[in-house]
């Protein structure tokens, strides 16, 4: 190819060459005029009318994440339960409360609660109070006026621990109600 | 398509394997075995290879090694120590010298004898003989390539306990359960004795809780393969289907009743955990339990009449019985905080289940005729999920004991404890028909 091209360009010179040499030895009577100097063009320098970026409202900024974005994002803070219950804590109350006024600003978002235990229950009663964790916790946000239909559960029981320890702390992190964002 | 090529397998070891015959006809003799009885003695010599090619040699070796556990492991029978052998003239099958075999206390004979069958297969033919009566009992054979010799073996084995002992036999039984060895929970199943493990599943996400169906063609379990969703679905085994019963709301805990004729399972498809029943094939699901509390865990009894559950409306998670249509609910465990996972055994006599003490889990049998409770593991660990074996003689669990949670079996009286996993962490066992 490089091959073929150099000869292309080498024949090419060539023939210039020759009708370079073939024109006529010009009987140059008027020296021409000297070549007008390359003038550089004045251009008049403006401020560049800056990309006005329309103003996204920060709905608007929030709406153009993926669900993975917004996720990765945790918006909505977990809450945690005591050992084998899952009544709402008092210190549970503020946090859903929180969750509550971000659902409100965003009306198109759904979520999914997921209920979590720790490792202290077998598998089937685990299922079961995870089920009620999840549970309790869109109760409580339906009567902070989130609509239920907004609002989907789902049981882990133990199988999904934050930490995997054998310690009351492990433990607590993994009582829990969190959510994940379905749909916006 | 390795589904359908395992299916191919599956067929053609049953083709080969039901070219097996009894010899002779087979007659009814029941030895009464009862708890506390002692063992049949049992003389298990070599079996004997009539052909030099190593392959015999090796069939003789496998398949009498695979006898002998499955029959120590039934408790029914003693097996003779092999020093005894020594003792008297080596085993002669087309002459057998009963005497001898009395002579070191033997009650019943094995005597089996490996030969060059079509192409790669081998046969292996097993005889049993009373010594005592100095008869034939019955006598089998099985052809059987080298990946079926532990099949054969469990056949031969099944043979002698259906035969002597009336018993349902349980060496060709499978263990279904779940595992994370390849990245997440997903159902494998593997034979009563741990062998063979194979993976049933491959979802990107959690498959759990299986159950058996009475007939062992096909598997319920709990999926999380739909976002949002824990569905309880049946694993057709034969077509590689898997078909939804119930996906709304979270769904698990599926238990067949032993006729195969219904599906007990939990769900919170009306808003709280309860106990629905279906037909063996998904459909038609009709609600049992009505209780703002959980009710969970059901297990049918053998007679198919009744289910034991778990509920806590009484504060604290027990152990119930109701009748089969959800009417008569009476309490059957007390004391204690926290009851959970019964399974009724197949002699009906036994509920076994897990009980948590301060953080230990530990498994307890309630016998539910003289309301004893006996205590079958005692560990400082978590002892979780019991099944029993179709026998009712043992019983699979999970267990941390060693670390990692891992798949065990014990018998009902507590002895003879044995670990059959231990590839990842594997749980929620459940042990065929």
């Amino acid at each position: 190819m490089i091959k073929r091209m150099a000869i292309i360009l080498f024949v090419c010179a060539l023939t210039f060459l020759f009708l370079m040499s073939c024109k006529p030895k010009a009987k140059t009577t008027p020296t021409p005029p000297p070549p007008a100097k390359e003038q550089p063009k004045v251009e008049k320098v403006e401020e560049a009318p800056a990309v006005k970026k329309p103003e996204l409202s920060e709905e608007e900024i929030f709406m153009s994440k993926s669900l993975e974005e917004i996720n990765l994002e945790s918006p909505l803070k977990m809450i945690h339960f005591d050992y084998d219950r899952y009544e709402i804590r008092e210190d549970a109350k503020p946090v859903l409360e929180t969750d509550s006024t971000w659902l409100r600003k965003y009306p198109s978002i759904k979520v999914l609660i997921e209920g979590h235990c720790d490792e202290r229950g077998t598998e089937e009663y685990n299922l079961a109070l995870g089920e009620k964790r999840a549970r309790s916790t869109m109760d409580y946000l339906t009567s902070l006026g989130i609509s239920p239909d907004r609002m989907k559960i789902i049981s882990y029981g133990k199988s999904q621990p934050l930490d995997t320890g054998a310690t009351e702390m492990a433990w607590q992190k993994n009582r829990r109600a969190q959510f994940l964002i379905i749909e916006k | 398509m390795k589904r359908a090529k395992m299916k191919k397998t599956l067929l053609l070891s049953t083709l080969l394997l039901s070219t097996c015959v009894f010899l002779f006809p087979q007659q009814e003799i029941y030895l009464t075995l009862k708890e506390g009885v002692p063992a049949i003695s049992m003389a298990l010599p070599d079996f004997i290879a009539h052909s030099p090619s190593p392959g015999a040699k090796e069939a003789a070796e496998i398949i009498h090694q695979v006898i002998s556990d499955d029959l120590t492991y039934s408790r029914i029978f003693e097996l003779l120590p092999k020093k005894y052998y020594d003792y008297i003239r080596p085993l002669d099958p087309k002459n057998i010298k009963f005497k001898d075999w009395e002579s070191i206390q033997a009650s019943i004979l094995l005597a089996g004898e490996i030969s060059d069958g079509e192409g790669e297969n081998i046969i292996f033919e097993g005889k049993l003989y009373d010594v005592k009566g100095q008869r034939f009992i019955f006598g089998k054979r099985y052809q059987a390539t080298r990946n079926l010799y532990r099949l054969a073996a469990h056949r031969m084995a099944d043979e002698i306990v259906k035969v002597l002992s009336g018993e349902k036999p349980i060496f060709t039984t499978k263990i279904v359960f779940v595992s994370d060895r390849d990245g997440n929970d997903e159902l494998y199943m593997m034979d009563y004795d741990g062998q063979n493990q194979t993976r049933l599943t491959f979802n990107k996400t959690r498959d759990y809780m299986p159950a058996w169906s009475a007939d062992g063609k096909r598997i319920a379990f709990t999926s999380y393969k739909k976002l949002g969703e824990a569905g309880l679905y049946l694993l057709d085994l034969e077509a590689g289907k898997i078909s939804p019963v119930s996906t709304r709301g979270t769904n698990f805990s599926p238990s067949f009743s032993p006729d195969g004729k219904n599906l007990a399972f939990c769900s919170s498809m009306d808003g709280n955990s309860e106990i629905y029943v279906a037909a063996a094939d998904g459909k038609n699901i009709k609600r049992l339990t009505f209780n703002e509390k959980v009710d969970t865990a059901p297990s049918w009894s053998p007679t198919n009449r009744e289910i034991a559950f778990v509920s806590d409306r009484s504060g604290s998670p027990q152990i119930y019985i109701m009748d089969a249509e959800g009417s008569n609910v009476r309490r059957v465990s007390f004391g204690g905080t926290y009851h959970d996972s019964p399974a009724w055994s197949p002699t009906g006599d036994r509920i076994v289940y897990v009980s948590r003490v301060e953080n230990i889990f530990d498994l307890y049998i309630l016998n539910l005729r003289t309301n004893q409770i006996t205590k079958l593991t005692e560990s400082n660990a978590r002892n979780e999920s019991p099944g029993w074996s179709p026998d009712g003689r043992h019983i699979v669990f999970t267990s941390n004991l060693d670390g990692s949670l891992q798949i065990y079996s014990i018998d009902y009286d507590a002895t003879n404890l044995r670990r059959l996993t231990s590839k990842g962490s594997n749980k929620l066992p459940d042990w065929s028909d």
